[in-house]
């Protein structure tokens, strides 16, 4: 199935990223806490607080998104991924609210406090990188109902899908998953870019502020 | 610059679409030894470790207090910390100083002295430790069978024809998680039919995975993770404790155990605290003795893409390997993820384990073709199948799989298909039509078969674990259905939760249900003459492969 949709990524877009990622994080190679003083400022920003519309659902994004990271391991841009997923959701009737996590950069404890923030209970977990969760409040943080860890195969489709099951699950629907894509090459391609910008992301955590509202 | 043609023929290869990265210690990326890694170093006072590399007591981290209380032997740490690495590793590759010996030296070291007994192997000296230190005398082999389509039918057709090939383990997982309890039934159901006493496991999420077994749908777990430092722990909302809880879980149910780490996890979780990836990897080990499982699923595992771009990265992954074995667990090898393009890359990846034999060489080798691999492929896979079978026949070595004829494989597909089908009209589950099952019998994967009705599928896996489905639901479905052979194969199966036999270390179950584990057939290699050699019966059928050439027909 993974050959049949092919993903338009542009290599050259992909190159650059991973190319600015690797650039960026070298640069603060020997330094002890890399990014102290480049990390964002959140004090002033609203802390999120968990929602009452049954029709709502919180998109949980990571600490580093369209702040120091703006695009997913292969090139799309985080705005118009963001864009999709709301979309997706709209498109079903439901209400999606942006909240940033900067308590956890792993992505299915990201997925889980949108969900726990969302007055539905059903939220989405998106990583900087890409990988995305739909999870439901009262699930193991580590089960979900639908996880694509393979983030280089993500598509802009593929987002607005996530955005409308997201929505049919609030809706309390019979929902058929999205059909599961897998390259046995992602790992060779991609694992150590993934590292690099996973540690980017994680270095964005924030001790003190759990998450935010996101507007961005 | 004029591009020289040999530069831009090489440029194409393969291997040049594999990512390499120089060693970063800052960041975790490296193999075998950081400028950070501790010096080994114990105090013990009152029979109580008070100093462990180079850590006082009072700043022990809850990894360095639960291998300091859990799992350095006191009354031997001294002696064997006293002795020179190079000379303990001299000993593991001498074949005149037995396998026990070397486990009770090594029961008195700590970690940072494992990592340096390690560094002073080259890969045939790790070779050598691996063929006197591997804990079952045979080797043996683990498949991977899992499809796109998470088809329930499917994965009972590939479970038969892996058992059929010679599998002793055979480990799932899921596209969409909600799939488990059909995948677990499905791969117990057919890995009976291929061939009796075949474990089988459902990676899954940690809950789930723990529910499946309680009710006998698996036969034992993999998939307990650990990692080399605190953060990663957290992170997971995880302890050493917790873990050594979960395993006494399924102890008190009399399943099978084994913990899982890797080279490579904390860098990629970014929390490696400037360490190697090597003295990492021995912390995790140390945690999974000290938690009381039996054994490891260890070799940087999904994490190789990481251990392969670095220098010594894939010696270090045999290293990772040869250190479980020093501290007497079981060793599922990893060489269960792809890690590279280049097929002779990842051929040569996989001879370090294969030639001298690990307790299960892959963790798993993909049952199917790597496309339906939902592990995200695996080094190996089904196209690879008379490859292997040859080259266990070129070198003489047992690498735990055996040639198998065409009209064989089909039979125990239609089995394993139609006993599937039994099951899960007799249990009221989704239905199983006739066309799917005979789809999936003459399938290579889930592009040959037809799809199910996903949702509907997914409402009766529910229903199932809210009906509280558990294996004997299994055998009777089974029995009633017109399958008494596999029921009393699936029975025989639960019986050893009772018995209890195969929780000992490196336990594999022959076809008449005999426990072989490292306790009543212990690797007794010691040299030339000594230990496991393939012969006789089993030589027989690994030189038995299909496409010989007959001087008859010349």
């Amino acid at each position: 199935m993974a050959g049949e949709k092919a993903v338009k990524y542009n290599e050259q877009v992909i190159e650059e990223v991973v190319a600015q990622v690797i650039k960026e994080v070298m640069k603060q190679r020997g330094v002890e806490q890399t990014t102290q003083g480049k990390k964002e400022d959140y004090s002033d920003a609203k802390v999120a607080t968990k929602g009452t519309d049954p029709k709502e659902v919180v998109i949980g994004v990571g600490p580093a998104f369209q702040t120091q990271i703006h695009r997913t391991i292969n090139g799309l841009d985080l705005g118009q991924v963001l864009d999709e997923v709301k979309a997706g959701i709209e498109e079903e009737g439901m209400h999606p609210r942006v909240v940033k996590i900067l308590k956890t950069s792993d992505v299915c404890f990201m997925g889980l406090e949108a969900a726990k923030l969302s007055g539905s209970g059903i939220g989405i977990g998106i990583q900087s990188k890409g990988t995305t969760v739909i999870h439901q409040k009262d699930l193991y943080p580590l089960s979900n109902l639908e996880l694509f860890p393979q983030a280089p195969l993500m598509s802009l489709e593929t987002y607005r899908k996530v955005g409308k099951n997201s929505a049919k699950y609030v809706k309390g629907e019979r929902v058929t998953p999205i059909t599961v894509e897998n390259d046995p090459m992602t790992r060779p391609k991609y694992q150590v870019k993934a590292a690099l910008m996973h540690i980017k992301e994680t270095e964005c955590l924030d001790e003190k502020i759990p998450y935010i509202e996101w507007n961005a | 610059m004029k591009r020289s043609k040999r530069f831009e023929t090489l440029a194409e290869r393969p291997v040049n679409k594999d990512g390499f990265i120089e060693e970063w210690p800052e960041r975790g990326f490296v193999a075998m030894h950081s400028p950070y890694d501790p010096k080994p170093s114990i105090k013990i006072q009152n029979g109580k470790v008070m100093e462990l590399d180079g850590v006082p007591r009072e700043k022990f981290d809850f990894i360095d207090q639960f291998i300091a209380d859990y799992v350095i032997r006191p009354d031997r740490a001294e002696k064997s910390m006293a002795m020179d690495s190079l000379e303990i590793a001299r000993k593991i590759v001498d074949i005149n100083v037995p396998r026990k010996e070397i486990l009770k030296i090594c029961s008195g070291i700590t970690p940072a002295k494992l990592a340096e007994i390690i560094c002073h192997m080259n890969v045939v000296e790790l070779m050598m430790a691996m063929q006197k230190m591997r804990a079952r005398k045979m080797p043996g082999n683990q498949a991977h069978v899992t499809n796109l389509k998470d088809d329930p039918v499917q994965l009972a057709a590939d479970a038969a024809e892996c058992a059929l090939r010679g599998f002793s383990e055979e480990e799932t997982t899921m596209g969409v998680a909600r799939y488990a309890p059909f995948s677990a039934m499905a791969l117990l159901i057919g890995s009976q039919v291929g061939r009796r006493g075949v474990l089988t496991q459902c990676s899954a999420e940690e809950a789930t995975e723990l529910e499946l077994g309680i009710r006998g749908l698996t036969t034992y777990a993999e998939t307990l993770s650990v990692y080399g430092t605190e953060q990663v722990f957290v992170d997971g909302d995880d302890t050493p404790y917790s873990k050594s809880f979960l395993n006494a879980a399924y102890a008190s149910r009399g399943l099978k155990v084994r913990f899982t780490s890797g080279a490579g996890s904390e860098v990629l979780m970014g929390q490696a605290e400037k360490k190697s990836m090597l003295y990492l990897e021995c912390r995790c080990l140390f945690v999974t003795k000290g938690a009381g499982a039996q054994g490891t699923q260890n070799g940087s595992v999904s994490c190789i893409g990481i251990a392969a771009s670095v220098p010594a990265g894939l010696r270090e992954v045999l290293g990772e390997n040869v250190a479980a074995t020093l501290l007497g667990l079981e060793c599922c090898s990893s060489n269960d993820q792809s890690f590279s393009h280049s097929p002779m890359r990842r051929t040569a990846r996989t001879m370090l384990q294969f030639f001298p034999g690990t307790d299960y060489i892959f963790s798993g080798y993909a049952g199917e073709d790597n496309y339906d691999n939902l592990f995200a492929g695996s080094n190996f896979d089904a196209n690879d199948f008379d490859d292997y079978n040859i080259m266990q026949r070129d070198m003489q070595v047992d690498g735990g799989l055996r040639p198998v004829r065409e009209e064989e494989v089909i039979e125990v597909r239609r089995k394993a298909a139609k006993a599937v089908q039994v099951v899960f009209k007799r249990l009221g589950l989704s239905e199983v039509t006739d066309e799917q099952v005979e789809a999936v019998v003459y399938a290579h994967g889930s592009k040959d078969t037809l799809n199910r009705d996903v949702a509907g599928d997914l409402v009766a896996a529910e229903d199932m674990m809210k009906r509280g489905i558990t294996g004997i639901d299994v055998v009777r479905a089974l029995a009633e259905g017109g399958f008494e052979d596999v029921a009393d194969s699936v029975l025989n199966m639960l019986k050893q939760r009772v018995v209890g036999d195969y929780l000992q270390t490196s336990a594999i179950l022959d076809e008449n249900f005999n426990v072989l584990s490292g306790v009543n057939t212990p690797n007794d290699y010691m040299g030339p003459g000594t230990g496991y050699r393939v012969e006789g019966k089993r030589w027989d059928e690994i030189k038995a492969v299909d496409n010989l050439i007959r001087p008859e027909d010349f």
